[in-house]
């Protein structure tokens, strides 16, 4: 048996062994992941996806599409001289020398945080997923667009390596073409050696009755720099553990999470940053907006290890239910393991601000426009930190879309 | 064109305003001092339309309609505007957005079309100047990050482009300095007009050196104790509030 079939074989007696999270589970008490048991076999295919004008129009960057977990390269734009490669292609080829590292790919850290079934999974099953070997000082001059379309159940790996110095932005964007009842089982690895850094950001605007599970792992050296975004418009139940670990002194992270739901929509976003080096920063700012009859979960352990001084972290989590039916769980977690630390987080919960309200009103802008407006500009906050501005206003638009707005808003940010 | 009658506030029970009588015609400039805790920003807070006070009794006119019956946003339609004393800031929401808004929605209320764009950039970039606003405070969130002064200036500006009929200044002077206070007063007074009136509340005498008042009044224990022209401002400033309620 080869290395990588090991390796594989491995995850998958792991898979079997451990099985998928139950309410038992502290990290899994709101989230019903038994449900989703008989969605997790990947089906890839391409099923006569029709992908013109899907996703993100008119972004100038390079461009990988996965449709139900597979790459399709006649879709794709890719840079030379950069190795942005397919992880089945690199799996078909793996013999002699590379066959160790290719392996590696589908390691599963059984000791990492927030570790689960899923994740065993995906590198069982992987079927697909863009690996990306940015070399030292290389600059990815725009940014990569990972669309990924499914109507199918698929699993997705992929591994980003970005070298010392180097730069780049990630872009996933999770669609679908039907609503179809499937599961996405996806994970990304990000690897950032000294002073590299990364924008990545997460669009999951799945089917109605789509479910998404995503696992992002981000290893940091030193004085390198993480910002993610994660929004979350569609799926009926996703689920997102993001684990960071910043390894390097001076190292820094910064979290921006966004969920919009409505219906019986549920999001889950489990996030991990540990502290193990000296003076290393970490933000942190989630936000929800939940109507109808929609579940928010959001926790955020930070843990500043034995020897993290002058760790600097602040983590907020915001959250608006517009429906007396709307839930939110919400957990900030602070462990400290040393004296020296600059550290504060909490959440709230509430209405919109009457004297922010009144403020509006008084200017001529109508009572319901005034809500929505400032419901919108909650949630838009946490955007701001996008640097591409035309994911930016797709998701704005997106996430506005799904907010009740009524004619006068709409004429209001419209021009 | 508003005309305050015997109007009597509590906030949480707290009686503030008892019996208050006031009538502002077009093309007045009234100042209305007095000490902390008379009631001055109730009263222009009531004018505005802001939750939280119990009007017991007494009546607002405004135009010949009940102004008292309308909501924040119909006042602003039909032309009240509030400067106010603490301007709260709103991040996420453009300034420039916000103003078109206001003005596209009192038009609509007007029956008037909506100002296109460029003539809207036009108005706004010329009433910025009038109060000396800084371009780059229009593309941000609606005071957020401004300093005291710059957040009242905002307010003049928001007045100047809203164009009101009535515009209450709630304590415009305070957290300005001499400089920022002739700027703002300046604008101020560049909105006068025969068809308009303002109301302007204040501590100090030295707003009224700026723009000059047709009618001082003294608010204190929650009534109008005394009324005059501008010497009455310079009296009380010589012999404070005390003086006031003892030489009704």
């Amino acid at each position: 048996m080869s290395v990588l079939t090991q390796t594989r074989q491995d995850a998958l007696n792991l898979f079997e062994k451990i099985g998928l999270p139950t309410g038992r589970d502290e990290d899994w008490k709101y989230t019903d992941a038994s449900r989703l048991k008989d969605l997790l076999q990947p089906t890839p295919t391409d099923a006569n996806i029709h992908i013109k004008d899907m996703g993100v129009t008119g972004l100038d960057a390079y461009r990988m599409v996965f449709i139900n977990g597979l790459f399709a390269e006649a879709e794709s734009n890719l840079p030379e001289g950069v190795s942005i490669l397919s992880l089945a292609e690199l799996e078909k080829n793996s013999t002699g020398e590379d066959a160790e590292g290719i392996a590696k790919l589908f390691t599963v850290d059984t000791k990492a945080p927030l570790m689960n079934g899923f994740n065993a999974w995906n590198a069982a099953k992987a079927s697909d997923g863009a690996v990306i070997i940015l070399a030292d000082n290389a600059i990815l001059t725009k940014p990569l667009y990972i669309l990924h379309i499914s109507n199918q159940s698929n699993v997705v790996r992929h591994s980003f390596m970005i070298g010392k110095h180097a730069e780049a932005q990630i872009i996933e964007h999770f669609i679908s073409t039907d609503d179809s009842k499937a599961l996405s089982n996806t994970c990304s690895f990000v690897a950032l050696k000294a002073e590299a850094r990364v924008e990545h950001t997460r669009i999951q605007q799945e089917g109605d009755k789509q479910s998404h599970v995503a696992r992002v792992q981000v290893k940091q050296c030193k004085k390198s720099s993480y910002q993610f975004h994660g929004v979350e418009l569609g799926a009926s139940l996703s689920r997102t553990d993001l684990v960071v670990n910043l390894h390097g002194e001076g190292a820094s992270c910064d979290l921006n999470g966004l969920f919009v739901l409505s219906g019986r929509q549920h999001a889950d976003h489990h996030t991990r940053i540990d502290h193990k080096a000296p003076h290393c920063t970490s933000r942190e700012l989630y936000r929800t907006v939940l109507d109808g009859r929609s579940h928010g979960v959001f926790n955020g352990k930070v843990i500043v290890h034995e020897g993290a001084i002058k760790t600097d972290s602040n983590m907020s989590n915001g959250n608006i239910l517009l429906s007396k039916n709307a839930e939110i769980d919400t957990k900030p977690e602070l462990e400290i393991y040393n004296d020296d630390v600059k550290c504060a987080h909490g959440a709230t919960i509430g209405q919109l601000d009457d004297k922010q309200l009144f403020y509006l009103r008084s200017r001529g802008i109508s009572a319901e426009a005034a809500q929505e407006l400032l419901t919108f500009a909650f949630a838009d906050e946490v955007l701001v930190a996008m640097s591409n501005q035309t994911v930016r206003s797709y998701v704005e638009k997106a996430a506005f879309a799904k907010l009740p707005h009524s004619d006068d808003l709409e004429e209001m940010l419209g021009s | 064109m508003l005309e305050v009658k015997d109007l009597h506030v509590s906030v949480d029970g707290k009686k503030i305003l008892k019996g208050l009588n006031l009538t502002i015609n077009a093309g007045e400039v009234h100042a209305i001092m007095g000490p902390n805790g008379a009631g001055k920003s109730t009263l222009s807070n009531v004018i505005a339309g802001r939750d939280g006070y119990e009007i017991t009794s007494g009546s607002i006119t405004y135009k010949g309609d009940d102004l008292l019956e309308m909501s924040p946003e119909e006042r602003a339609w039909a032309g009240v505007f509030l400067a106010f004393q603490y301007p709260v800031e709103i991040p996420g929401v453009n300034n420039t957005y916000l103003l078109k808004a206001g003005v596209n929605a009192k038009r609509k209320h007007q029956g008037l079309e909506e100002l296109d764009a460029f003539d809207f950039m036009q108005t706004v970039k010329e009433k910025a100047k009038l109060v000396e606003l800084d371009p780059s405070f229009l593309s941000r969130s609606v005071n957020e990050g401004f300093s005291g002064g710059e957040k009242k200036r905002n307010e003049i500006f928001q007045m100047a482009v809203l164009d009101p009929a009535l515009a209450l200044l709630d304590e415009t002077d305070s957290g300005l300095d001499i400089d920022a206070l002739r700027i703002v007063a300046g604008g101020v007074n560049k909105l006068r007009g025969k068809d308009k009136a303002i109301v302007m509340i204040t501590h100090y005498q030295r707003l009224l050196d700026y723009i000059e008042p047709d009618f001082v009044h003294v608010l204190a224990d929650g009534v109008i104790q005394k009324t005059g022209d501008k010497s009455l401002a310079v009296e009380l400033e010589k012999h404070g509030y005390d003086w006031v309620k003892e030489n009704k």
